[in-house]
């Protein structure tokens, strides 16, 4: 009687083992453990046996009925995991194919630009002043040590409305506002990037309307070397780490001394090259210290304070950092220039 | 200005600087040098004579000619016309490097050449200075020339090199070449040498000439009859000198005019005296009439033009150009001098009226310094006396003002230290005043300058530190940040709100543009909700460039155009500009989106942008800067329906304000942009930031879970979502957490006219587990609602 649930058993897990489905695995567990299955069977051949046999045949059937229920549950795991693994593979997709369209739009260049110059110098403690392009001569000219008939009127040749009001030339005017504003109160420390007009006819380098970005700072003892390090740092915003600048003498009205200010070229390091034509250095900026008459009509003290003014065209910026050969560019907004500008720089 | 090498060095002794060197220099020191030009170039070139010249056998036009240079005699074919036996010519030869290139010993169809017989085009001189015979043929040197004679240039006057130098309107006294050479001197520490011309014009005996100045535009006037010149050739170096700086030579005296003005800057005129018969000369401003200048043509006078007038008849355009009738020609005998100043911005508006640049106006434009008409005076008597026999001088006359009073300027050394940040010593401060002839005395710290008559650009210290930083040299900077009290650094409200609508806009994948301020007429009449009154230029450029704009909406409606017609079908744009009308400004925010927002068929998600894409846009746009959508409105839009679709457009309010207008534009309007279903919003972000933005505020996660309920209904079709949502939300229960419409559907199964709605309406209650009845009561409130204020007809 005992071979018998040897056999049972032995027959049981070499089919267990045997089973290559979850469906088949399922008919041996009702063909061995069902209520009618071959170890219920097993149970029922007890009734034959005497008082004393029955404890130890009770017994065996029960360890052959564990190691069956234990074969089964390992092959049961064993068998699901593969279900799933072939329900996977089903699933396989081309990775290859294009991902969902996810564009973000853009921000125009010059505009990234003027946020680049505005985050270093607010972290250097500068406000960003504003004014109105609409503006009266006398913030443009007047008050920036250009009066009527001064030459330097030629240099800027001006949309006017009528004699007192014009579309402002450069944003000095915003300079000359801050300065009658501040009353004489010093520091005075900000920059004022906006939109300027000129008269001239647009084409590959002209642009009656542009965009510029300048600084002032007045304060005691402001020196002309203060003006080349903050210049320096300016330089590096746009160009990249590690500019040299250079001071080369030049004039405007609002400025004593005025200097024109080259920074090494970024493509070749100061080599020289076709962007520098050269000479290792570009033409960026005007600047120089304010003038000292300036200082007067606005109120301020010229022999207690001094300060430094700058001012940098943000097309030429962006046409030099980006390779842009043409000016009007910027303002015709072609969405394949418009995209040229979609990532990070 | 022209800049003649060879003229610089007769003040200053220039062998040891080439003219590039020079160049260079000038550059650092803030007179920009724009281009370097030799007048004539070319090697390997001698003097020689044609002593024979045959046709060629085998050509119709060229020559064979046996010329001498020096002891030798050469085979040259040449092809000019002129080439003839006897002509003495500039040969160059074998080797030789000319501007077109290089001459090689080499057969002409068959005849050997052995060099070539030149025009002095072909040696690079440039074409405004050659007649019409030089221009067609080989030039034709004198008789006397010397044969053999190698320095070609030097004989011809032509060995000198051309700075162009590009001069700021400060530095204006360096338009006269004593000024200019005092300027370099100082550059170069050089001593400079001018003519010995001081007080050559007190000659001569009294006169009874009158001058009368009856213009504030004419401050002095210095006068001077010469009764007797020889009108006759020029100088030789005279001509050159004329030449190097782009002026024509006439004759001796008329030269001597000009060469005075550029050395001096004052521009001078001399009249022939025979034409002034009355003896006076008056300078008016207030006639109208018509006149012939001395180049023949007819000139408009106007008031308050500057006159020259002699026995009350006009015989000058003053300051600009001489009239005909008393011009010097070979038959003058005797002259007038006038060398007078006049007021830069008459002068500067006539000529520019007249169309008359000529060389006197534009230094009378650009300044002359006050004593300069002496100098001019003593000059032209020296030079007059030397090459035209001047003789029979009256006394100077005088009228106006003559007083001078030299500029001092004092600046101490700390001063100029601690405006430039740098460490000079009082000696190197004053090497440079003193190179630059300012007479610098020293007190203790305290420098005092002289400053020369010239230099009227000098009025204080600050013009003194510059000069002593430009001539040092700017390299002489160090690097260094300002040391002051702190200040904090931050953008302001508009400012911030610019960067986030820019973040907001490029997440819904806008490009940003930037269009021109600047328009049309038919921009202006067509602006969407214009500011106000156009602000118009006085003196507009062109048609398309008149007014300021009032509104954004037709440059980004031209943008797309643009764009469209540059096979771009979707584009969608934003742009953040101010507008601006008279005595007013607002700032902007405009969306243009035209075709598809999404495109990706792959993936089957494609986004067509409508009025409902755009709206949303806002909503959010609205919301992510603070303004939820309670606080935001949007209602039918009676402010322009004209550009818009009447139908699909509409107002957006925050709180009270009225921010603009969205939707979709009028596709009559689109059509004038070549443009269809196009749609587009422009709001006022001045508006906007009127209104405060809602703080954000965290309120407690909801505890317990909440109940959705579907409702489908029909009604009639012009009832609104507003209404719809307002009769659910009037039926009052605060359990209503959020409705939303799911489905709206019109066609078959529902009746004409109708439309049927379908809805979810999600029950919640903060502080417990909502109840069946409880929702049961709520929600039949809402059905009741529906059922009585929009006349509901509810779908079970």
């Amino acid at each position: 009687m005992i071979e018998k649930i040897t056999q049972v058993q032995e027959e049981a897990l070499s089919e267990i083992e045997k089973a290559d489905n979850v469906e088949s695995l399922q008919q041996l567990r009702i063909t061995y453990l069902g209520k009618k299955g071959k170890i219920q069977e097993l149970m029922s051949l007890m009734r034959d046996l005497s008082k004393e046999e029955k404890p130890a045949f009770g017994q065996k059937v029960n360890i052959c009925k564990d190691e069956v229920t234990k074969a089964l549950e390992a092959k049961q795991e064993v068998l699901s995991k593969g279900a799933l693994s072939s329900k996977l593979e089903k699933e396989k997709i081309d990775i290859t194919l294009a991902g969902n369209k996810m564009t973000l739009g853009t921000i125009h260049p010059l505009i990234l630009i003027q946020q680049e110059i505005e985050d270093l110098f607010v972290g250097m403690g500068y406000k960003v002043a504003e004014g109105p392009e609409v503006e009266k001569d006398y913030y443009n000219f007047e008050l920036a040590n250009i009066p009527h008939d001064h030459p330097a009127r030629d240099m800027q040749d001006t949309f006017y409305i009528n004699p007192e009001t014009l579309l402002r030339t450069h944003t000095t005017a915003i300079q000359m506002r801050e300065l009658e504003k501040a009353h004489g109160e010093l520091p005075i420390k900000l920059i004022c990037p906006g939109k300027v007009y000129r008269r001239d006819d647009d084409d590959a380098t002209h642009s009656h309307q542009f965009t510029q970005c300048e600084g002032l700072v007045v304060g005691e003892h402001i020196t002309l070397a203060d003006l080349k390090g903050t210049l320096k740092y300016m330089a590096d915003v746009m160009f990249g780490e590690g500019r040299q600048v250079r001071f080369r003498p030049s004039y405007f009205p609002f400025t004593e001394p005025s200097v024109e200010v080259d920074v090494s070229c970024p493509f070749c390091n100061g080599k020289g090259c076709n962007v520098c034509k050269g000479s290792g250095w570009i033409e960026i900026l005007g600047a120089g210290m304010v003038h000292p008459r300036v200082l007067e009509m606005n109120g301020f003290d010229s022999r207690k304070c001094s300060g430094f003014a700058f001012g940098v065209g943000l097309e030429r910026v962006a046409m030099l950092k980006y390779g842009i050969d043409d000016i009007r560019n910027f303002y015709i907004n072609d969405v394949r220039f418009l995209e040229t500008f979609n990532r990070f720089d | 200005m022209k800049l003649s090498y060879k003229w610089l060095n007769e003040y200053i002794d220039l062998s040891d600087i080439t003219p590039y060197e020079l160049a260079d220099k000038m550059t650092t020191a803030g007179l920009e040098v724009e281009g370097v030009e030799p007048m004539a170039q070319g090697t390997n070139l001698v003097i020689g004579e044609v002593l024979e010249c045959v046709d060629h056998p085998d050509s119709d036009h060229l020559h064979v000619t046996q010329t001498r240079v020096g002891d030798e005699v050469l085979q040259i074919v040449c092809g000019a016309p002129n080439c003839r036996k006897g002509l003495k010519v500039i040969v160059a030869l074998n080797g030789a490097e000319l501007p077109g290139g290089k001459i090689t010993t080499k057969p002409v169809r068959g005849q050997e050449s052995n060099g070539m017989l030149c025009s002095l085009m072909e040696l690079g001189v440039d074409k405004h200075w050659l007649s019409e015979v030089q221009l067609s043929g080989i030039e034709e040197l004198p008789e006397d020339a010397p044969v053999g004679e190698r320095n070609v240039f030097a004989y011809l006057g032509l060995d000198d090199t051309i700075l162009d130098v590009s001069l700021t309107p400060n530095r204006a006294d360096c338009n006269a070449m004593w000024n200019m050479a005092k300027e370099v001197g100082a550059i170069l520490h050089k001593e400079v040498h001018w003519p010995d011309y001081e007080g050559k014009s007190h000659v001569g005996e009294p006169t009874n000439f009158k001058v009368v100045l009856e213009t504030e535009k004419c401050p002095t006037f210095y006068g001077k009859v010469v009764n007797h010149v020889k009108v006759g050739p020029t100088p030789k170096w005279m001509v050159n000198y004329l030449h190097a700086a782009g002026i024509n030579s006439i004759n001796n005296v008329v030269d001597i005019s000009n060469f005075v003005m550029l050395e001096t800057g004052q521009p001078l005129h001399y009249y022939d005296y025979s034409k002034l018969p009355k003896g006076d000369i008056t300078v008016v401003d207030d006639r109208e009439m018509k006149m012939v200048a001395l180049d023949g043509e007819e000139f408009e006078i106007q008031k308050g033009d500057i006159l020259i007038t002699t026995g009350g008849e006009a015989t000058g355009i003053a300051g600009i150009m001489g009239g005909e009738e008393s011009m010097i020609d070979e038959n003058t005998k005797g002259i007038f001098i006038e060398a007078a100043n006049f007021d830069a911005v008459s002068i500067r508006k006539t000529s520019l009226r007249l169309n008359l640049i000529t060389e006197a106006a534009q230094h009378f434009t650009k300044g002359v310094e006050p004593l300069a008409m002496q100098k001019a005076m003593d000059r032209s008597v020296q030079l007059l006396k030397e090459y035209a026999e001047a003789d029979g001088f009256e006394e100077t006359i005088i009228v106006g003002k003559k007083d001078y009073e030299p500029k001092v300027v004092k600046e101490t050394l700390s001063h100029c230290n601690e405006l430039l940040g740098t460490n000079f010593s009082m000696d190197q401060v004053t090497d440079v005043l003193s190179a630059l002839d300012f007479k610098p005395e020293v007190n203790g710290e305290e420098i005092t300058c002289h400053i020369p008559s010239y230099r009227t650009d000098i009025e204080r210290s600050a013009d003194i530190d510059e000069e002593v930083i430009r001539l040092i040299g700017f390299d002489s900077l160090e690097t260094t940040l300002p040391l002051m009290s702190a200040t904090v650094g931050q953008l302001s409200p508009i400012q911030r709100l610019r960067r986030k609508t820019r973040e907001i806009m490029c997440s819904f994948n806008l490009h940003e543009i930037i269009t021109y301020t600047l328009v049309n007429d038919a921009y202006i009449e067509n602006a969407l909700l214009p500011l106000g009154k156009a602000v118009a230029l006085a003196m507009p450029m062109s048609e398309a460039r008149k007014y300021v704009r009032t509104s954004l909406m037709n440059s980004v409606l031209e943008c797309a155009q643009y764009n469209e017609a540059h096979q771009s079908s979707n584009n969608h744009f934003y742009e953040i500009s101010k507008v601006y009308a008279e005595g007013d400004e607002e700032e902007r925010l405009a969306i243009l989106l035209d075709g598809k927002l999404q495109d990706d068929p792959l993936h089957k998600q494609t986004l067509i942008a409508d009025f409902y894409t755009l709206k949303g846009m806002i909503i959010s746009f609205l919301e992510k800067c603070g303004y939820q959508e309670g606080r935001v409105h949007i209602n039918p839009n009676s402010k322009d329906t004209e550009h818009f679709h009447p139908y699909r457009s509409a107002e957006v309010w925050l709180d009270k304000t009225c921010l603009g207008v969205f939707g979709e534009i009028h596709p009559e309007y689109a059509k004038k942009f070549d443009l269809n279903h196009v749609l587009y919003a422009e709001l006022s972000l001045d508006g906007l930031l009127a209104s405060k933005a809602s703080k954000v505020r965290f309120k407690p996660l909801e505890r317990y879970p909440s109940v959705s309920r579907d409702i489908a209904f029909v009604v009639k079709k012009e009832v609104s979502a507003k209404e719809i949502l307002d009769a659910i939300h009037k039926a009052g229960s605060k359990m209503i957490q959020s409705t939303e419409i799911f489905d709206i559907y019109e066609g078959e199964h529902v009746e004409e006219g109708y439309k049927s709605v379908a809805l979810r309406i999600i029950y919640q209650a903060s502080d417990h587990t909502l109840t069946d009845n409880e929702i049961q009561e709520s929600h039949n409130a809402v059905l009741k609602n529906l059922e009585s204020k929009v006349k509901a007809q509810l779908r079970s």
